[in-house]
């Protein structure tokens, strides 16, 4: 019991000790908060790959799958299959006007081709669509610009471009609509609440604009001409992935076909040059499928990969195609695979990187048992008289040394739950304190500056007295908070999470709840390990020793 | 030439309240010693101590014997370097003598206790002796009352404590009150005087009920006059039949004592204090 006693005597006597469980508190912190970070970008990265892709992709780059219809409804007959979508992928050149500015620019995007309503049916490409009114119970802030706009056309005006996103349609004849990333119009501007508002306080994109987009087509024989599609920006979507927003166009799949030349052509004799009466059907470069409620995305695959094998060898016979029509069978240039695993070039080097980060972070257990160990030696130390009397009525070493190792465990416990805290804050408010960084609120300033006169009239009147600790604790803060004050009152409106560098237009703040608990515990056991010397010191004190001199 | 060893006939104390044996008989105390009837509580035989000082060995003790009868207040004079502290500490089990039979031997109620295991020796030193220091050695995180019942703690675990807890900080304060301590329970160590202090140690050294008490220079860091109220205490807790082995450089002090045992050069003076072999 004299352990228990004894251990918290010494921590709550003196002040080093709390000065450990703060630095172990912001070891653990410290951790948490990267890895919570790391954690939170993977599983955005994870969620965005399925709200964008669906569960299971088949995907024919080279020529693209042909008589894909049948194919998407072979499968959507399947209870597994909840929705398939084709899609039309490519790269082309977007030529964006910006009025505003009196300038065009050119810049490589990915565009997709879809058939819209079953785009949106495997995907939530709906709830991506940005100029749409809130969603039910969400509330706008005063500076997102589509407030404003609801003040200018109403919700219902809103619901109409939402309406025109869904369905690809500019509304004017023989012009196709488009859906382009948020991102990629350099107008638009990131606001501190996470909206985005165009430059100039106009949408650039308003009825009034087109852009033209243009592209190699994947066919067309060696030396293909450039293929080119003016098209009405009918809305703009976010799926929270920069490098997605920054760069990916969503058009109607004829249009896509058109531009890579993979839509459906009649066959011509060549000795003849005349029609055949067969045709080379229009293709599909992936087809994108939803998994029903309750199915996992490998056994969607495995009965999507079995359905396409079917269904590929009905259509190799198929004698109203043209020849050479062929299905290419998986592993031939196509490839079925979950969201996850078609992700897996991105997803799997995050996942190394933050095990890396977690495997160097643990640095801080070793700097835990450190800490630990170098203020507890100090403590045997100085305690060794104490010790002697100890052992004199009788406490045994094991007794000595428990004393010290419990007081490590405390330490420890102590700042896990301190670095919890200071971690769960930190990560829930991760994009409030970023914000606040970058544009820090002036009273900041003030209090700071406030504190740094005082802390300059504490220096001026230690100066008098000449003791050395005391100037030393004043001129730091003199230093420190006058340094602060300096910098939130000349900085301001610097961006350093800018989603134009980033992955993601928000810092993910996902706490981890595995790292957490984990680091925890490492950071308490190095603890009590960094005692253990100190403790076998102790226990090692040999009594007559230490009482003999006074 | 050293000045002779005093006996002083012990006090004649009846057994106490706690069943404590009384003090033998004056006539066997003072007369040869050494009988069957009043074997040693407490006895050391031709100890050897030697410290080693870097490449330098340092004997302390020469082969120094003594024998300590149950109930006797023995007074060990000394000048400061002739061994005293260091016979003090191996009586107390915290320190060994020499290795090897050379090294001599200490018994307590007639077994070996210098070669007693870790453990029992741990439990020796909480049980049967209490120790008094010059400089009181009170834990200074810890106030009066929690000084004195630290013993009652370091003998038990978890579970005994707790079921002992009320009686044994019942019988501290008692202890600490009749030291005229009643009203520094809460106080630490450094709100204390020298005699206060003292006082506490003393009733920690007491706690346990020990069956001998040994003091290393109680009253050397005290005025003469608070010095006499510790050897008072001292000595009437001897009166209630507690055996007392004090240390002390001051002859004056010693005197209050049944016995002085000179220490001189790391050997005892007084050949008669070694009981005849058997």
């Amino acid at each position: 019991m004299y352990h228990a006693l004894l251990a918290n005597r010494y921590l709550t006597s003196r002040v080093i000790p709390l000065v450990a469980v703060a630095a172990v508190g912001l070891c653990v912190a410290l951790v948490i908060i990267v890895v919570s970070v790391m954690s939170g970008f993977l599983e955005e990265v994870r969620s965005s790959g399925r709200t964008l892709i669906g569960d299971v992709v088949i995907s024919a780059p080279i020529d693209g799958i042909p008589a894909y219809e049948q194919l998407v409804e072979t499968l959507e007959a399947e209870p597994v299959v909840a929705a398939a979508a084709p899609v039309v992928d490519g790269w082309g050149l977007l030529r964006m006007p910006y009025p505003d500015v009196g300038a065009k620019d050119t810049q490589p995007v990915q565009f997709w081709g879809v058939d819209p309503a079953r785009y949106a049916a495997v995907t939530d490409y709906g709830d991506s669509l940005y100029w749409a009114p809130p969603a039910e119970g969400a509330e706008l802030s005063e500076t997102d610009f589509r407030a404003r706009l609801i003040d200018a056309i109403g919700t219902g005006g809103l619901a109409d471009w939402r309406q025109a996103g869904l369905d690809l349609d500019s509304g004017r004849p023989g012009l196709a609509g488009a859906v382009l990333g948020l991102h990629v119009s350099k107008m638009n501007r990131r606001m501190p609440d996470g909206s985005v508002t165009p430059a100039g306080g106009d949408l650039w994109w308003m009825p009034r604009h087109t852009v033209q987009l243009t592209s190699l087509p994947k066919a067309g024989g060696p030396s293909p001409e450039p293929i080119r599609e003016q098209l009405a920006v009918v809305n703009e979507f976010r799926s929270g992935i920069f490098l997605i927003d920054n760069n990916r166009i969503i058009v109607p799949i004829e249009v896509a076909q058109r531009l890579t030349m993979l839509d459906a052509a009649e066959e011509v004799d060549p000795a003849t040059d005349e029609p055949t009466g067969r045709i080379d059907p229009a293709r599909a470069t992936m087809v994108l499928v939803r998994g029903a409620d309750g199915t996992t995305a490998e056994q969607v695959r495995e009965r999507v990969s079995a359905i396409y094998a079917e269904w590929g060898a009905t259509i190799d016979g198929d004698e109203g195609f043209a020849e050479g029509v062929l299905v290419r069978r998986e592993g031939e240039g196509v490839r079925v695979e979950t969201w996850e695993e078609q992700q897996a070039g991105f997803i799997g080097p995050i996942e190394k990187e933050r095990e890396l980060m977690r495997t160097l972070f643990s640095l801080v257990y070793v700097v835990c048992a450190g800490l630990v160990l170098s203020i507890f030696w100090a403590i045997v130390y100085e305690k060794t008289r104490d010790i002697g009397v100890l052992r004199a009525i009788g406490a045994s070493r094991l007794g000595i040394a428990m004393i010290f190792i419990r007081y490590g465990l405390i330490i420890g416990i102590l700042g896990a739950f301190v670095g919890l805290g200071l971690g769960a804050l930190v990560v829930r408010n991760i994009n409030a304190i970023h914000d606040a960084l970058g544009d820090p609120p002036t009273w900041l300033g003030v209090v700071l500056a406030v504190g740094a006169a005082g802390s300059l009239a504490g220096l001026i009147a230690t100066v008098r007295r000449g003791r050395l600790l005391p100037l030393v604790l004043a001129s730091l803060g003199t230093l420190v908070l006058g340094g602060l004050a300096a910098a939130v009152l000349l900085f301001s409106g610097v961006t350093i999470w800018n989603p134009e560098t980033y992955y993601f237009d928000r810092i993910p703040s996902r706490m981890d709840g595995f790292t957490a608990v984990t680091t925890m515990v490492g950071a308490i056991l190095f603890s009590v390990l960094g005692a253990f010397f100190p403790a076998a010191r102790a226990a090692d004190t040999d009594p007559v020793g230490a009482l003999r001199y006074e | 030439m050293s000045e002779p060893a005093v006996d002083v006939p012990p006090a004649d104390a009846a057994a106490d309240a706690a069943g404590r044996p009384s003090s033998p008989a004056p006539a066997a105390a003072s007369g040869p010693v050494g009988t069957a009837v009043d074997s040693p509580l407490i006895e050391a035989r031709d100890i050897r101590k030697t410290y080693r000082m870097g490449r330098v060995d340092v004997p302390v003790l020469r082969g120094a014997s003594i024998a300590v009868r149950p109930g006797e207040f023995v007074a060990v004079l000394g000048a400061s370097g002739s061994g005293k502290s260091t016979l003090l500490h191996l009586l107390a089990d915290l320190d060994r003598p020499d290795p090897g039979p050379a090294g001599g031997e200490i018994r307590f109620r007639g077994e070996r206790i210098d070669t007693m295991s870790g453990r029992r020796r741990d439990r020796f030193r909480n049980r049967a002796v209490g120790i008094v220091f010059q400089f009181y050695h009170l834990l200074p995180e810890l106030n009066v009352l929690e000084n004195a019942v630290l013993p009652a703690m370091i003998g038990r675990g978890r579970l005994a404590w707790l079921s002992v807890r009320g009686a044994a900080r019942a019988r501290a304060r008692e202890m600490l009150e009749s030291f005229g301590l009643g009203h520094r329970l809460d106080h630490r160590p450094s709100e204390l005087s020298g005699g206060e202090r003292q006082r506490v140690a003393i009733a920690r050294a007491l706690m346990n009920d020990p069956d001998v008490l040994l003091a290393d220079e109680p009253t050397g860091n005290l005025d003469a006059a608070t010095g006499a109220e510790i050897l008072d205490l001292l000595t009437a807790r001897h009166r209630a039949g507690l055996t007392v082995v004090m240390v002390t450089h001051d002859r004056g002090i010693a005197e209050q004592a049944d016995r002085i045992v000179f220490l001189r050069e790391g050997r005892v003076e007084t050949p008669g204090d070694v009981p005849t072999p058997h």
